[in-house]
């Protein structure tokens, strides 16, 4: 085979891998992609057979109507509980990961296993739906402003454990050793000199309790209700609301999309380590 | 720790502290309840009214309903066929990004999780919505072609097969990302030197990659097909469980019992079974991770 053609076919294989690269992006977005262009057609639009992807005037009009309905308040609603359950969950899910990665004491298999139990059960929360509303609910610990917090942090704090440990026992234990003997106290080594070394783990430990509260609903949609509602919560209630109303629904899950997908953006690497933080190691 | 020295090792008897605050909100909230529904599902218990100990009753009376031995194997047809084909492409596309570094690598892993990382609801309504008959775009290119229209969600087969595509749709990036780290993890020394022994790409694959990722390809079937099995929210918003209860899988079922029908006594024996069928995935998956500390 002479240079040119071999050229030419490896070309041709990189055009091709590209090709597929962007049936494979569009595959993943198609449906955010036709979400977002309804969010922004004018009503008369949305309801044109056959739908156009273009040539029509663009608005923002649904936008603002659910901006000024109570959508504003779960979005706010569910900022707060996300905060709430990152700042619980990486601080105790750190003490937690530093207590099981230096320390030894009795019990630590039969906690760890626990640990290691709420790994999967994380990823499908309605396991302990009806549990935990059955028994929340004796408490009478529904339908507070710390609920869904608590929830969160508890349903995400095995996952921020995990990856936790793995950033703490990468920290040379030498380097506690020397500050132990420089006379640092413990309290010091453990709030100051650790952290700042594992902020990668850490960044990733809130990545996931952000992603995990921002987009639950179920549970949401049983423990909180009135002006508690989150925001996947309130999502789903317009579904009813307004008959399935395209404009608004789509303008509102755009809305509930787009932190994510910045979060996402800067944090990506974090995320695709931390995911495969476990997998990596069987 | 054998590492470990001396100096931390004095403090052991109280290292336990460190890890009690966070226990403590795990028993409370994922160990405790178990313990509480296990309890509910010993009894009648319609609209929060507890009536005397009827022992199994409960677990006896959802067993024999047809509707929930129906969920159950819808349930399972979805979960499945949902895991079966997010691991397989998963697989071939991690197969190809392989082979691929840098930031290429990167953003196809990027762009692969983000029908993962965008909420349930909204990726539901937003299929929902693209499956819409008159005005979605799967009809419209449906239609294009010059076939008849398919209102994916309000028929039977349809919408069982429109689940299954969602939930897969949601997870094969994960996959991806997940066997593509395992792949990762290969010594490339191992397979230059399969190489310069003569072996082939197909004897590579089958002989010296697939061997090495199996575990990791076992912990990401494990992951999803619990992740699946317990999935309710896609089938709620895209399907709502119709037409009739063709999608009704059995998360609906349990959330219905619950919050419809008001049955708590029913709605926990079911919880129950959803909990003993985790559970044993979850012993797999412990077994095939081989987490230690």
């Amino acid at each position: 085979m002479d240079k040119i053609s071999k050229t030419r076919i490896k070309a041709l294989k990189v055009s091709l891998e590209y090709i597929f690269a962007i049936l494979f992006g569009i595959f993943n977005m198609i449906p955010v992609f036709w979400g977002i262009i309804t969010s922004i057609k004018p009503l008369r639009e949305i309801s044109r057979i056959p739908p156009r992807l273009t040539g029509f005037a663009p608005t923002l009009s649904h936008y603002i109507t659910v901006l000024n309905g109570p959508f504003i308040e779960s979005i706010l609603n569910s900022l707060l509980y996300a905060i709430l359950a990152i700042l619980m969950g990486v601080i105790l899910g750190y003490l937690a990961a530093y207590g099981f990665a230096r320390r030894k004491f009795p019990l630590k298999g039969l906690l760890f296993f626990i640990v290691v139990v709420g790994i999967p059960l994380s990823g499908g929360s309605s396991v302990l739906l009806i549990p935990n509303y059955l028994y929340l609910l004796k408490l009478r610990l529904t339908n507070h402003w710390y609920t869904l917090p608590l929830i969160y942090a508890a349903y995400n704090m095995p996952m921020a454990i995990w990856l936790l440990i793995a950033g703490v026992k990468a920290v040379p234990i030498e380097m506690e050793e020397a500050a132990n003997i420089d006379g640092v106290s413990q309290f010091y080594i453990v709030s100051w000199l650790i952290p700042p070394l594992i902020k990668p783990s850490l960044a990733a430990a809130a990545l996931f309790i952000f992603i995990g509260s921002w987009n639950d609903y179920i549970t949401a949609s049983v423990m909180v209700s009135g002006n508690l509602k989150a925001i996947q919560q309130a999502i789903y209630e317009y579904m009813g609301y307004f008959g399935i109303e395209w404009g608004r629904l789509t303008a509102a899950a755009t809305l509930a999309i787009l932190p994510i997908l910045a979060v996402f953006t800067f944090a990506g690497r974090q995320l695709v380590s931390g995911l495969t933080a476990g997998a990596v190691k069987g | 720790m054998v590492t470990m020295s001396n100096t931390l090792k004095k403090r052991n008897l109280f290292g336990g502290l460190y890890t009690v605050p966070a226990m403590i909100l795990l028993i409370m909230l994922l160990i405790v309840p178990l313990g509480y529904t296990l309890y509910c599902s010993l009894f009648p218990f319609k609209y929060m009214m507890r009536g005397s100990f009827q022992g199994l009753n409960n677990f006896i009376e959802i067993l024999k309903s047809p509707r929930i031995q129906y969920s159950f194997y819808i349930t399972f047809i979805v979960t499945f066929s949902a895991t079966a084909i997010s691991i397989v492409v998963g697989l071939l596309l991690a197969l190809w990004i392989d082979k691929r570094t840098g930031l290429f690598a990167y953003w196809i892993q990027l762009i692969g999780l983000i029908p993962w990382v965008i909420s349930m609801v909204v990726a539901g309504l937003l299929w929902r919505w693209l499956f819409n008959v008159d005005l979605g775009l799967f009809n419209v290119i449906i239609r294009a072609f010059g076939w008849n229209t398919i209102d994916v969600v309000n028929k039977r087969i349809p919408a069982i097969i429109g689940l299954i595509f969602v939930m897969s749709w949601r997870t094969i990036g994960y996959a991806m990302v997940m066997i593509l780290a395992g792949l990762k993890g290969i010594d490339a020394d191992l397979i230059e030197a399969a190489q310069i022994d003569g072996a082939s790409p197909v004897q590579t694959l089958f002989r010296i990659k697939l061997p090495i990722i199996k575990s990791s390809v076992l912990l990401s079937t494990i992951v999803l097909t619990v992740s699946n099995f317990t999935n309710n929210t896609v089938p709620k918003v895209l399907t709502g469980g119709g037409p009739v209860n063709a999608t009704n899988v059995v998360t609906l079922e349990q959330y219905n019992l619950s919050f419809v029908y008001y049955e708590f006594g029913r709605s926990s024996a079911l919880s129950i079974l959803i909990m003993i069928v985790t559970i044993l995935i979850i012993a797999a998956y412990i077994k095939v991770a081989k987490f230690e500390i």
